[in-house]
């Protein structure tokens, strides 16, 4: 794990033990005021108490219907540029180190990033230019995506 | 700069963190594997509580005040002194309410929604190092983890709006999720030039390379934060934030002059309480990664036993910036937040992140 020095009279602990306590913790916490909260509440059950909340009106329609969410080209791109960013972690650890040990030059550890990336912005570029990067589209730019 | 040159090698050696310290001061580290648990899950309980300790002044009682005085008015003022007794009233007022569940909602996942959004915002305090000693975890990947985590929150947000079955909270989780993938790559891209300076996500070395000293101007010496170093990745990231976080001028996801409360609309009693903590604790989270990464963590003057009040006081710093923005400045229309993030953020992030390399290169 970390690269740390033994000093004497200290426990090493693996860290992911207490990343694990904490999602525990933020798991038991909802929990108990969920449990607090059930012993203090009233249930007063009544006629159209429950009816879906659409400003006062008599809810029309259902909800979970298909309509155009408007973003779906946006969030293909997002997981392309997601993984890009995967790719970019190692890349930028390593980067200093690399620079400092004089065993690359400085084109030979930048160039290649920069000309990924700027592959991807090409193609950025061309779903700007065709609309895609938009929220709301007109019929025109429908048809030609 | 010369001080990038003493940034390597990677040096961790006098990082004890909480677990270790407690089960040193307890006793339970001889207990073995068991020992270690315990003292694990107490230093968890401890970050948990200090981190809810603050949602709680910020959101029943700070976050009205500030509100009010941007907008001349007095706000809570009858319990305590300053209205302070709010907090106690308004926990004790939400969990009794009636637990109102709507006819059409989907079950599982309309009770899991709250746990999911406040567990998660929760998680990420796991890596941050607060300083006076309080850090729970260090892992080698510190930074990728936060992010991680803070991810989690949109399933949430979006188990929410499906969920409860209603038009709005429909709206507000899908407008939830467009924010999200829209910012959370120049977030990362502009994070990454941090680690550029720093050569490591692991949060105690990225505090460590920002104690080094950046100047010294008439006896003070200014210590190299990556928002003294990096303004402009600083800017970036501060903007990128509040749309992750969804607060203005990036709230769509609630509007409440569109969207009556977004995901929240259908949510009463404990499941509000969880949903609304969870969204105070992913502020706080914003405003710790921006504190550890930009800020030099709990570094400030004084003494280092003081790191806890520097990083209290960096973390509300980002909380008041928040509330600032929220009078001041109008939303920005949904549209418009697609554009601005792919068309301006997203291009600025990836020339932030060249510029920083080629500048680290040669100066290096």
């Amino acid at each position: 794990m970390c690269m740390r020095f033994e000093l004497p009279n200290v426990t090493e602990m693996n860290d992911w033990i207490a990343i694990g306590a904490l999602a525990l913790v933020g798991l038991l916490i909802p929990l108990a005021m969920m449990t607090v909260s059930y012993l203090l509440r009233p249930s007063v059950p009544e006629t159209s108490k429950r009816a879906t909340y659409e400003s006062g009106e008599v809810p029309t329609g259902g909800t979970r219907i298909r309509f155009n969410i408007q973003y779906y080209m946006v969030a293909l791109l997002f997981v392309v540029f997601d993984i890009e960013t995967v790719l970019l972690f190692p890349w930028a650890v390593v980067y200093l180190d690399a620079i400092e040990s004089d065993a690359v030059s400085l084109l030979e550890i930048l160039g290649p990033m920069v000309a990924f990336v700027a592959i991807l912005l090409v193609g950025l570029g061309w779903a700007w230019r065709s609309g895609a990067v938009q929220w709301a589209q007109t019929p025109r730019q429908v048809d030609d995506t | 700069m010369t001080a990038a040159a003493t940034f390597f090698p990677l040096q961790n050696g006098e990082t004890v963190l909480l677990p270790e310290r407690l089960a040193d001061l307890t006793g339970l580290g001889e207990f073995g594997v068991a020992g270690e648990l315990l003292a694990a899950f107490i230093a968890a309980f401890i970050v948990a509580n200090i981190m809810l300790a603050m949602t709680g002044v910020a959101g029943p009682w700070a976050k009205r005040k500030i509100t009010a005085s941007f907008t001349d008015r007095i706000a809570v003022n009858h319990l305590g002194p300053g209205g302070i007794l709010i907090i106690v009233a308004d926990s004790v007022r939400l969990l009794s309410k009636e637990n109102i569940i709507p006819e059409n909602a989907d079950r599982p996942a309309y009770d899991l929604a709250p746990i999911v959004i406040a567990g998660s915002a929760l998680l990420g305090f796991a890596v941050i190092p607060m300083g006076s000693g309080i850090h729970l975890a260090d892992p080698e990947v510190g930074l990728a983890f936060v992010f991680a985590v803070a991810g989690i929150a949109s399933i949430g947000l979006v188990m929410a709006g499906y969920a409860s079955g209603n038009k709005y909270s429909m709206l507000g989780g899908l407008r939830a999720v467009a924010q999200n993938i829209a910012y959370e790559i120049p977030l990362v891209v502009t994070g990454m030039s941090v680690v550029l300076f720093a050569g490591s996500l692991q949060m105690g070395t990225i505090v460590e390379a920002q104690a080094e000293p950046l100047v010294t101007i008439a006896g003070v010496t200014i210590p190299s934060w990556f928002a003294l170093v990096n303004p402009f990745a600083f800017v970036l990231f501060l903007i990128a934030n509040f749309a992750e976080v969804g607060r203005n001028p990036f709230d769509m996801p609630e509007a409440p002059a569109e969207l009556i409360a977004g995901y929240q609309t259908e949510y009463s009693s404990v499941y509000f309480v969880l949903v609304y903590l969870g969204e105070f604790l992913h502020i706080f989270l914003g405003g710790a990664i921006i504190a550890t990464i930009f800020l030099g963590g709990p570094a400030g003057p004084g003494p280092a036993e003081l790191g806890i009040v520097w990083f209290i006081i960096k973390i509300w710093g980002v909380f008041f910036l928040t509330q600032w923005l929220r009078s001041a400045i109008p939303r920005v229309r949904i549209d418009h937040l697609i554009e601005i993030g792919w068309k301006g953020l997203l291009v600025l992030a990836f020339a932030n992140l060249f510029l920083t390399a080629a500048i680290v290169g040669v100066i290096a």
